[in-house]
């Protein structure tokens, strides 16, 4: 076995155990692109390894999405096949593994936006959703570094360093990286556990382009990408994962947010986006480019007019440490602070989640900090409590 | 973009599978064939298909299920993969060959690797064959390496050259040749129908089998309709005429003279001794367990579901190249099927004769000395092919 067989078979193992955490008698789904044979194949081998009674792959293929939206029908557009709405169903009580990295992060950036945007199979993502919200899947997201990615993260096809870097912000370089998985989520949950404490009703964004102000909901808590399913199974949704996040209250969001990164999304790239909020909805969206994908998915899905998701990331990010700018929302919103608009996430709440959780199909992170971001805390008594400045952390914990 | 590429993607979808307008297509390949894969889903939607599927299946993933997953994972039916595959009827379908690893599972175990079948899957595919219910086609999908197995180097501009070759693709008319084709196989079928033999006769260098045959099952060539009146052609290439045989009347030994890839595994010198319809005695140089393994697990695999008779014209045989393939190497020459026989070969009830399987494996039979006669009901002996010729007027 040569080292990078080694190392892939060694991430592909923590993306296994410490992710997903694969449970003996489990199924697992596993999807990504064609490109990410490798890592698919490692993580395949991986669930194997580690008990699964059957791993079902599904390798997609962003030229079938590409000759839907440039040539197939309307009705294709949003079509849900009934075999993928039964993929998501199957997912209940089972593992999932999903990998990310594009390697033609622009295939689609000539066509109509207005079409990428609609381009969704409605239904399955509604019960994927669903089965999320349920907390019945323990899963888990990795990055799975192609050609493609490298060159648009390096200006060349580097795939060896940027598996490098990869593997940096995976914490493979520890000697035990479980270990230094654990520990770090534990610094994280501390984080979110001091902010929780604190209650506060709003938080308040300054910057260059950015003044906005968003309502927090009482029985939301922050935490960790460290999730629990409803039957036990502990599991990290993301790696690498450096974020404190909470749902907000979707009802009450006003002010002008400016995204302080590109955005690589549906084969489109969103730059310099600007979104103005009036009463928790967004009524106006400008950008350098990928104005016109953005306003589709606010015209033509509900609710992805209202805010999901708002996380705090500071400097000692190992992704931020990497100075790198990887067009890939897992690793990019891991570098800063982020917001999503569309739908919240229920692993904000201990029970039902509040009705100022905002319900959608879609949910769609961007970058908004950097070094000149302020992020406070206004507490219900009007005081304004700095939580991070200069990307670094302010409060005790 | 490819231009070859798209025009025998386009010649796919139009003369194979012959898309229709608001019909879903669904592509199978292998993760390993995605650049076809693409080109067949720009042709289809260009053709009017309201929604192309695609699915990738994935050589590696079935090892490490084979090498490191349960008993239980090996015949496992996932149900979106049931619901993916019973969505095809009244559907179009095309499936692409060129194993890019074919000897990936060679150190398997071939028991495991025989029993690691989804059953209920191929039930529904033999259900759907059965109907008539789906316009599909298999064709080739060129890859490095394809194209060294074929050639010992992976000259895979090579391969596309012979591939297009026994796609007509050098032809001015690709279209009008494959129809003038067709018709030349018709018209050999037809004359084997009008001939009504009671059994095939094959004798050759380690061969001499009798297989019966049943009154009501036709020949018939490549090319044909759906329960709706959707003219396709099942495989392209294809040189064959072939029929389905009474499971039930096979004797003597029969002698495969090609290697078979299947299931990435290679069957080479594969000897099969029939008694009263069922192979009794499996041999061969590599690749025997995994037939017996089929044989032993699935229910009668071990009967004849087909025979074709294939001559010397066919484009695959003059391009004298061994494809490793068995789409392609199973039309340079006369084949063999053990596991399901062809329903759509009878008009009503196919009766007890059909073998019913839910395999179908072709094995290749022919060559320069193999002698096949067609045995009439009165005893008559008809020479059918000699010298890799066809004999009939």
């Amino acid at each position: 076995v040569s080292d990078n067989g080694d190392r892939l078979a060694r991430y592909a193992e923590l993306a296994v155990r410490v992710g997903a955490n694969v449970q003996q008698g489990q199924e697992v789904f596993v999807h990504g692109l064609v490109e990410h044979v490798d890592l698919i194949r490692a993580l395949t081998r991986q669930s194997y390894r580690a008990g699964a009674a059957f791993v079902n792959v599904r390798y997609d293929d962003q030229h079938m999405r590409r000759a839907m939206i440039e040539l197939g029908p309307d009705e294709a557009l949003t079509y849900s096949p009934e075999w993928l709405n039964t993929w998501a169903r199957a997912m209940a009580g089972n593992a999932q593994l999903g990998t990310s990295g594009n390697p033609e992060p622009e295939l689609l950036s000539d066509l109509d936006g207005e079409r990428v945007g609609r381009a969704m199979p409605l239904e399955a993502a509604e019960i994927s959703r669903r089965v999320h919200g349920e907390h019945s899947v323990n899963w888990c997201g990795v990055g799975a570094p192609t050609e493609g990615w490298a060159r648009r993260v390096l200006g060349e096809p580097d795939v060896e360093r940027l598996w490098e870097l990869v593997a940096f912000c995976f914490r493979l370089d520890e000697p035990d990286p479980v270990e230094a998985w654990r520990e770090h989520l534990d610094r994280l949950d501390a984080r979110a556990a001091a902010l929780t404490e604190l209650r506060p009703d709003a938080l308040r964004y300054r910057g260059p382009g950015t003044d906005f102000t968003v309502g927090l909901l009482p029985s939301a808590h922050w935490g960790s990408a460290r999730f629990r399913t409803a039957g036990g199974i502990d599991y990290v949704a993301n790696m690498p994962t450096e974020e404190i996040f909470i749902t907000p209250d979707s009802r009450r969001a006003e002010g002008t947010l400016r995204s302080s990164l590109p955005l690589s999304l549906s084969g489109q790239m969103i730059r310099d986006l600007r979104l103005t909020f009036e009463d928790g909805r967004i009524v106006q969206v400008e950008a350098k480019s990928g104005a016109e994908l953005v306003r589709s998915h606010l015209a033509t899905i509900e609710n992805a007019d209202r805010l999901g998701e708002l996380a705090l990331v500071t400097k000692e990010s190992r992704v931020g440490q990497t100075g790198k700018l990887f067009y890939n929302t897992l690793f990019d919103e891991n570098a800063t602070c982020h917001i999503a608009y569309g739908f919240g996430l229920p692993y904000s709440f201990d029970g039902e989640p509040d009705e100022g959780m905002n319900v959608s199909t879609i949910h769609v992170d961007f970058m908004v900090g950097g070094p000149e971001l302020a992020v406070d805390a206004l507490l219900p008594d009007g005081t304004e409590v700095p939580l991070i400045r200069s990307e670094e952390w302010q409060l005790a914990a | 973009m490819d231009e070859r590429l798209e025009r025998y993607a386009e010649l796919v979808v139009r003369v194979g599978a012959n898309v229709q307008p608001g019909q879903e297509v669904f592509l199978l390949a292998d993760v390993g064939h995605h650049e076809l894969a693409r080109a067949l889903a720009r042709q289809a939607y260009r053709a009017g298909a309201a929604y192309v599927h695609a699915r990738y299946t994935d050589g590696h993933v079935r090892r490490a299920m084979i090498e490191l997953g349960p008993d239980e994972a090996l015949t496992y039916a996932p149900e979106w993969l049931k619901t993916f595959t019973a969505a095809m009827s009244g559907n179009a379908m095309i499936a692409t060959t060129g194993d890019p690893e074919p000897e990936l599972l060679a150190d398997l175990d071939g028991e495991r690797v025989g029993r690691a079948v989804a059953q209920e899957i191929v039930q529904i595919r033999v259900q759907q064959l059965s109907e008539n219910s789906v316009n599909w086609c298999g064709v080739g999908a060129p890859n490095e390496g394809w194209a060294t197995q074929v050639f010992g180097e992976p000259d895979v501009e090579r391969l596309w050259e012979k591939v297009a070759f026994c796609m007509r693709l050098d032809e001015p008319d690709p279209v009008e040749a494959w129809k003038k084709h067709l018709a030349r196989l018709a018209e050999r079928a037809t004359q084997l129908n009008d001939l009504h033999p009671d059994a095939l006769r094959y004798r050759g260098p380690g061969t001499d089998l009798t297989v019966g045959l049943l009154p009501a099952a036709r020949w018939m060539a490549g090319a044909g309709d759906t329960s709706t009146g959707i003219y396709y052609v099942a495989n392209m290439p294809t040189e064959e005429v072939f029929t389905s045989p009474d499971a039930r009347r096979t004797e003597g030994t029969i002698r495969s003279s090609l290697p078979l890839v299947l299931s990435g595994q290679v069957v080479r010198g594969l000897e099969l001794t029939f008694e009263q319809g069922r192979a009794v005695r499996v041999e061969a140089e590599t690749g025997a367990d995994l037939v017996r393994s089929h044989f032993a697990t699935i229910e009668n695999a071990d009967r004849l579901g087909e025979v074709a008779l294939v001559t010397k014209e066919s484009r695959v045989g003059q391009s004298g190249t061994l494809f490793h393939d068995t789409l392609f190497d199973e039309n340079a020459t006369c084949h063999i099927a053990y596991g399901a026989g062809l329903p759509f070969l009878f008009d009503g009830d196919p009766g007890e004769g059909l073998n019913v399987a839910n395999m179908h494996v072709d094995f290749m039979v022919g060559g320069p000395e193999l002698e096949v006669d067609a045995v009439l009901a009165d005893g008559i002996e008809v020479p059918l092919i000699r010298g890799e010729e066809w004999q009939l007027a």
